[in-house]
């Protein structure tokens, strides 16, 4: 029992564990040449002049920090704007049946566009550059997280508003006391979805030109032929996506009680 | 009309003169599909403060949806209900619902959920030590920190209660609220409300459809019977309390009654 926990906690490990036992065979026999797969332990030498490289001593010394910050930015900046639309948005169509019907079809057609065919419009309004994808990272993030709040939203019991009434709970009330903290757990994977779908748009919004972010240095390091850097770039942005989800779990579970005892 | 609904509403009357439930041709229609069904027709009854009347009837007599539109959660589509001459629009907190399912708020413990209702009405330090006081009342307070899926039904059945017990309700609406639970604890939970009854005597309005259960606890039986949802028949019952189930005399007028139903 002991044991078998222990081991556990080391299984979201073995895969890129085995990943990167392949990565050194394939590179170190030669089986894939290095300008198309670079050596892992060039690739960690390229991580560690990036992160904490002096700027300027070599290209993308240092710039990790810059990049980072810029790209936190705008995920942070338009997930927060889907978040401010899409759950009152959310909350109106799983309460109302009449908004609901108002909503659906329209907002199924819009989702039903692929994000990228957005970028053209994007750029032609807000031009190169942070709003455009803030831009389109709010739009992305919109969706998952307004169909889960709805869902969630319509499936809350009858009984639980019900019992809200007799004890005195008007309609408004109901949608702090009863309706969001039932809906917790759907509201949540919302979140968590749109989340990631904000890093997956950040970068479509930072391959347009922009000088900074870590969308930007993948697209600056392909016309530069820097294949350890767009590897870099895409590890770097998968950790990031892991921890700032890690992150909203855990501000949510530290916020709200319903966060911490349904999920 | 206005005038007499401003003088009903004076709070002196609410409080403390007009104490009895009535219904008076009270109808409910539901629409179908372009038809309709008549699912309670010309209802009428009089229930005094403090009785507990079981409302006894088979599945799809419309018990339910009367005590629906006693609680306000759905408005007659004929007649009226009153309660101390204040005619019911809306749920509020004089009356009361235990429902059948489960009906806490799961993100709650035993002791919020029975604080949810009264926190708005009572101050803090008043208010932990009634929800304290109806924990014990139903006999949970080694439970107050657990959370409705981690407790029995039987016990939630007790949450449900002290929920609204707190609250002092004028009437308790309650829907077969131990219908889903094991023989034992639906015998413990009929002792249980009826020596709540006893210490708090509250009016209850009690639906059922296990005979057994509305000869233990009522002082009188509404029998209804359903297509359309009318009450058939008014049973008063002469039992002395406490009702023992194994007594000869329980035994003759449950089998009265049962002779009665056929």
């Amino acid at each position: 029992m002991k044991l078998s926990e222990h081991y556990f906690r080391y299984l979201p490990w073995i895969p890129p564990g085995l990943f990167l036992g392949l990565w050194f065979l394939v590179s170190r026999t030669g089986w894939v040449p290095a300008y198309l797969l670079p050596d892992p332990a060039h690739i960690a030498r390229a991580a560690y002049t990036y992160i904490f490289g002096q700027p300027d001593s070599a290209p993308y010394a240092g710039r990790f920090l810059p990049d980072a910050a810029a790209s936190l930015l705008r995920v942070a900046l338009g997930f927060s704007f889907a978040v401010a639309l899409a759950i009152p948005l959310g909350v109106l169509s799983g309460r109302i049946a009449a908004c609901h019907r108002l909503m659906s079809t329209s907002i199924n057609a819009l989702r039903s566009v692929p994000g990228i065919s957005w970028l053209p419009l994007a750029l032609v309004w807000f031009g190169i550059g942070m709003r455009t994808t803030v831009f389109l990272v709010a739009l992305a993030a919109f969706f998952p997280i307004y169909l889960n709040t709805a869902a969630g939203a319509r499936q809350v019991s009858p009984l639980l508003y019900q019992s809200g009434a007799m004890m005195g709970v008007g309609r408004l009330r109901g949608v702090f006391a009863i309706l969001l903290p039932a809906a917790m757990p759907q509201m949540i994977s919302g979140l968590r979805l749109g989340l990631g779908i904000s890093w997956a748009y950040l970068v479509l919004g930072e391959l347009t030109g922009v000088p900074n972010g870590l969308g930007a240095v993948i697209m600056d390091a392909r016309m530069l032929g820097r294949i350890d850097i767009i590897i870099v770039g895409i590890l770097l942005i998968a950790a990031m996506g892991r921890i700032s989800d890690l992150c909203l779990n855990t501000v949510m579970r530290f916020c709200f009680k319903s966060a911490r005892r349904m999920t | 009309m206005m005038e007499s609904f401003k003088l009903i509403r004076s709070p002196a009357i609410v409080e403390k003169r007009c104490p009895t439930l009535t219904a008076r041709s009270l109808s409910k229609i539901f629409h179908v599909d372009g038809g309709f069904s008549t699912v309670l027709d010309n209802v009428h009854f009089d229930i005094e403060s403090g009785e507990l009347v079981c409302v006894l009837g088979p599945s799809g007599c419309g018990k339910t949806t009367l005590l629906k539109l006693i609680a306000g959660f759905m408005s007659p589509s004929g007649g009226s209900i009153e309660i101390g001459q204040r005619r019911v629009t809306r749920p509020g907190p004089d009356r009361c619902v235990i429902f059948q399912e489960d009906a806490l708020f799961p993100w709650l413990t035993v002791a919020e959920n029975i604080a949810f209702g009264a926190k708005t009405i009572l101050p803090g330090d008043r208010l932990s030590k009634e929800v304290q006081r109806y924990l014990e009342m139903v006999g949970l307070s080694a439970f107050k920190d657990y959370l409705p899926k981690e407790i029995s039904g039987g016990m939630k059945q007790r949450v449900a209660l002290a929920r609204v017990l707190i609250l002092n309700p004028r009437v308790l609406l309650m829907d077969e609220p131990f219908g889903a639970l094991d023989a034992q604890t639906r015998e413990e939970m009929q002792n249980l409300l009826l020596s709540l009854w006893a210490e708090l005597s509250h009016t209850i309005v009690f639906v059922t459809h296990d005979l057994g259960e509305a000869v233990t606890l009522a002082d009188r039986i509404l029998l209804m019977e359903r297509n359309p949802g009318r009450i058939r028949d008014e049973i008063a019952v002469p039992l002395p309390r406490p009702r023992k189930q194994e007594s000869d005399a329980f035994h003759c007028f449950y089998r009265d009654l049962k002779n009665r139903l056929k």
